[in-house]
């Protein structure tokens, strides 16, 4: 039993991780009708800016953080002009399109930081919890806190501000949007730099979980979408339960099959979605494709 | 004209056959494995582009069924002792079998979700063969027997180039035959539009299956000779970056045409061999050009000729071909023969009896307790204002919605709830309000989907006895042409449908439906967007297609058209039934008045632009 609740609590922290990631996939999504394939990459960029901006530039971690996630964010406007033609248009060319930037994207980190990889110290570096004979680590509550924290901020933009909302209304019909003046362009930019600092957020968090390289996109970006479809693509809650489902997947599988986790965790979620395509919450918006 | 071109292009042909023969002789052996190796990746690209630019199904496992016959080739030559041939169809029927599985969640979902399922899957392999023991782990195996044929040093990269280039020409030339006869015709109809194939008797689930299968049995050709060729495999070789390094092939080079597939997998295997020591140079530029292509060139290289073409004519500089504004839409001939389809039924029994049919959406009650009985050889019309269920009670028909109650027989047989393309194939067609012609096809591919009946599993034809399907597919052509002729479309045969005046596309598709040869036609607004004549010559055509028997319900908001034309008309209001008989008693009944012509704005004759009724 004891066992059981370790591997959990580690599942929901890596998860907190895949939320973060699922919750930049949704929300450029139901903006946009976008799924973008880049976006672990992005992870991937921002999980080596935080970490090149705290221990080679010695900067606090919030600050590091704070930064990556505006570097990552003028990427994701430079993606978003780049692929502006194709706006409601081609689906699928779009997500090639998107596959396109992730590979020049993992090249320029190989480029900038070497193949090689680096590992991040944890920023709190307590010793762990002890809560009725299970171990915590006091970093995973950190990052529960944040994902938490960044959830909490975001669904407020969605439904307090009437930036959020003209986004909302993008998202269920964009020719109506355009008709009550709502720039769409815009707000289609506006997600796609939520998406990629959310994508940075997550980056700098996993940093010290994981092992920082130039790969470390692809299994993070594939099992975030994951996450996000699991949950009901386009679904604020849905991406974060989808994510923490990923992550508690994948917590057990590694637990009880060892190295062939990951084909344990991609035949659960390849069975999960096609018993159910919409996910838990539902996809929230009509199917776009 | 065809002969000359015909001749050009079997020259063509020859030269490249010379080129291909003596080019060993010009290369040194290290080029020849660059050569060598470049043919396995354009076999794999013909698999990619047949199930992702032929068949529209997004497949980002191809990289697997590439190393499941790899793998399997090694297994079998050196765990198992089997000698190459025998491995080499074993691993073939594994890629297959593997292929079949990954297809399976296809059935279910498509687009994104397909992609992030089938990579999800590659993952999984390429987990497995790093971890199992019996591929050898990480390491990989090594050690591999070769293909052995008497009197041919197959060890010799030169003489294996020619048993590569004999199984590539044989493949390029069964995927081209594939995509230019009834089978392909049927999975581009798929990709341009699911719903529309479905409804005129493509059995979308079987060729979804069929696109993955022959993606998967391509690539496990090809790691069969990689396997023989490098006599080694490691997982590396079938990773994810190797998985979109192929994807940028097929995209650069064109997805919908294998040759193009084909000159994109040569030209980026050669720039990653010439930027071997830049490695990750190479691949900053070949994402780039991903990129640009998607964004500028969507069709790729292979799309190129025809864009300069287009160019050079709008430019004024080549004459304008007789074709698509210019030409006018023919007049209608009248079917001749007045023979009655279905002559052996009883001519009492109803060819379409609905009773107390049901459709509710998630708490919108679209159709309650609708009665509908259709006799053989009527005209009947549904009318009603807009929001009524006219076309949801069209899609229960047509099978592209199962109703949530009640029953549909047709001609006395019990057909609730079959799919659109087994209705199809009992003598339903339809036409759709907002045209559902396929985009890419042009007009006589539109006819030609419909006018071919064979069955999906009937495509083993095309392994066993070519000539047939040449045979049956030149017949369908000269079907093609009657029809075109007979609904004046003969100027456009060549067209996009995309670039034709509206009502030549209205034209079009009732063109299709009738290529189904049906006993049942559906017209749903077959006037909405026409000018009067063009509505007159509607008129005329439903008349001479009642003519030979086939019974015909249209939908139609053009009063004047639905009072002439229909011998009986069904008045639908807010789901349910509120009048049927003949156009004088219709026009008298004063529930309709009140839900239909009581309105004070007359909603009938303000024909408001109707959201899309069917669900995509």
């Amino acid at each position: 039993m004891q066992i059981f609740f370790q591997t959990l609590i580690g599942g929901v922290s890596l998860g907190a991780v895949y939320a973060l990631v699922a919750l930049g996939f949704s929300l450029v999504y139901r903006t946009m009708g976008l799924v973008n394939f880049s976006h672990g990459n992005v992870v991937m960029i921002g999980a080596y800016m935080a970490s090149t901006f705290y221990l080679t530039a010695k900067l606090p971690f919030a600050l590091a953080t704070v930064i990556a996630m505006a570097v990552t964010g003028l990427i994701g406007v430079i993606i978003e002009r780049v692929l502006r033609p194709l706006e409601n248009k081609d689906f699928d060319l779009m997500l090639i399109g998107t596959i396109g930037f992730g590979i020049v994207l993992e090249a320029l980190a190989t480029l900038v930081w070497g193949a090689t990889g680096r590992a991040v110290p944890s920023p709190v570096p307590a010793a762990p919890l002890d809560l009725f004979g299970i171990k915590v680590r006091t970093y995973d509550l950190v990052v529960l806190a944040i994902a938490a924290a960044a959830t909490a901020l975001l669904m407020l933009f969605l439904q307090r501000t009437k930036r959020g909302a003209a986004m909302q209304a993008v998202a269920m019909d964009h020719e109506a949007a355009t008709a009550v003046g709502i720039h769409v362009g815009r707000s289609n930019a506006i997600a796609f730099v939520l998406g990629a600092a959310l994508a940075a957020l997550a980056g700098s968090l996993v940093g010290p979980l994981l092992y920082v390289s130039p790969t470390m996109g692809g299994t993070l970006g594939i099992k975030g979408f994951a996450g996000a479809i699991l949950g009901g693509f386009g679904s604020i809650p849905g991406a974060i339960a989808g994510g923490i489902a990923i992550g508690v997947l994948d917590s057990f599988a590694a637990g009880h099959f060892q190295g062939y986790s990951e084909l344990v965790t991609f035949l659960v979620f390849t069975i999960l979605i096609v018993i159910r395509p919409t996910g838990i919450f539902g996809e929230r918006t009509v199917n776009r494709a | 004209m065809r002969t000359r071109a015909t001749a050009l292009r079997a020259g063509g042909l020859l030269i490249l056959a010379v080129i291909g023969w003596l080019l060993p002789y010009q290369l040194d052996s290290y080029s020849i494995h660059v050569v060598d190796v470049m043919i396995v990746f354009a076999l794999l690209a013909i698999g990619l582009g047949l199930a992702m630019g032929i068949a529209g199904q997004i497949n980002l496992a191809q990289v697997a069924f590439f190393g499941v016959a790899a793998y399997a080739t090694a297994i079998l030559t050196t765990k198992a002792g089997y000698g190459f041939w025998t491995s080499a169809i074993l691993a073939l029927a594994a890629a297959a079998a593997f292929g079949l599985v990954v297809g399976l969640p296809a059935l279910r979902i498509q687009s994104h979700y397909l992609g992030i399922v089938t990579l999800g899957l590659a993952l999984a392999f390429t987990n497995w063969a790093t971890n199992a023991t019996i591929t050898g782990g990480a390491e990989g195996i090594s050690g591999i027997a070769g293909p052995i044929l008497p009197g041919i040093d197959l060890s010799s990269e030169y003489l294996y180039y020619y048993l590569e280039l004999i199984v590539f020409a044989i493949a390029l030339a069964f995927g081209l035959f594939v995509v230019h006869t009834p089978l392909g015709r049927r999975m581009r109809a798929m990709r341009d539009d699911a719903l529309a194939a479905g409804a005129i008797g493509a059995e979308v689930p079987a060729l979804r299956m069929t696109a993955f299968l022959l993606a998967s049995v391509y690539g496990g050709l090809a790691g069969v000779l990689y396997a023989g060729l490098i006599r080694y495999v490691a997982p590396e070789t079938f990773s994810i970056a190797n998985m979109f390094f192929l994807l940028a092939m097929v995209i650069i080079g064109g997805r919908q045409s294998l040759v193009g597939c084909v000159v994109g997998a040569a030209g980026l295997t050669l720039v990653r061999e010439l930027l071997a020591d830049y490695p990750t140079y190479a691949q900053i530029a070949y994402g780039t050009v991903v990129v640009l292509t998607v964004v500028f060139a969507p069709t790729g290289l292979a799309g190129i000729p025809a864009r300069l073409r287009s160019t050079a004519s709008r430019l004024g500089w080549t004459r304008q071909p007789a074709a698509a504004g210019t030409a006018a839409l023919g007049p209608f001939e009248p079917y001749t023969a007045a023979q009655p389809v279905d002559s052996d039924t009883r001519r009492t029994e109803p060819i379409l009896a609905i009773d107390n049919i049901d459709m509710s959406f998630r708490g919108l009650q679209a159709l309650r307790g609708v009665q509908l009985t259709v006799a053989p050889g009527e005209i009947r019309g549904i009318v009603g204002p807009n929001g009524s269920g006219k076309t949801t009670l069209f899609n229960v028909i047509s099978g592209l919605y199962k109703p949530t109650g009640g029953t549909v027989h047709v001609s006395g047989r019990n057909l609730t709830g079959a799919s659109s393309h087994r209705l199809a194939r009992v003598g339903i067609a339809r036409t759709f309000q907002n045209l559902r012609l396929f985009g890419q096809l042009t007009v006589r591919d539109n006819i030609l989907v419909a006018l071919d009946d064979t069955r999906t599993y009937q495509a083993w034809r095309y392994l066993l006895w070519p000539f047939g399907i040449w045979r049956h597919d030149r017949n369908l052509r000269t079907a093609a042409d009657e029809i075109l002729t007979r609904y004046g479309l003969a100027a456009f045969g060549d067209a996009l449908p995309g670039a034709l005046p509206y009502g030549i596309q209205r034209r079009a598709e009732i063109a299709r439906a009738m290529a189904r040869r049906p006993r049942l036609l559906l017209l749903d607004e077959p006037a909405a967007g026409l000018n009067g004549e063009e509505t007159r010559q509607l008129s005329e055509i439903v008349r001479s297609i009642r003519a030979t028997g086939v019974t015909v319900i249209v939908i139609e908001h053009n009063m004047s058209l639905v009072m002439s034309l229909c011998e009986r008309i069904t008045v639908l209001a807010g789901g349910t039934v509120i009048a049927e008989g003949t156009p004088a008693e219709v026009a008298q009944a004063p529930q309709v008045i009140e839900a239909y012509l009581g309105d004070s704005d007359l909603s009938h004759d303000v024909p408001a632009p109707v959201p899309t009724e069917i669900a995509s």
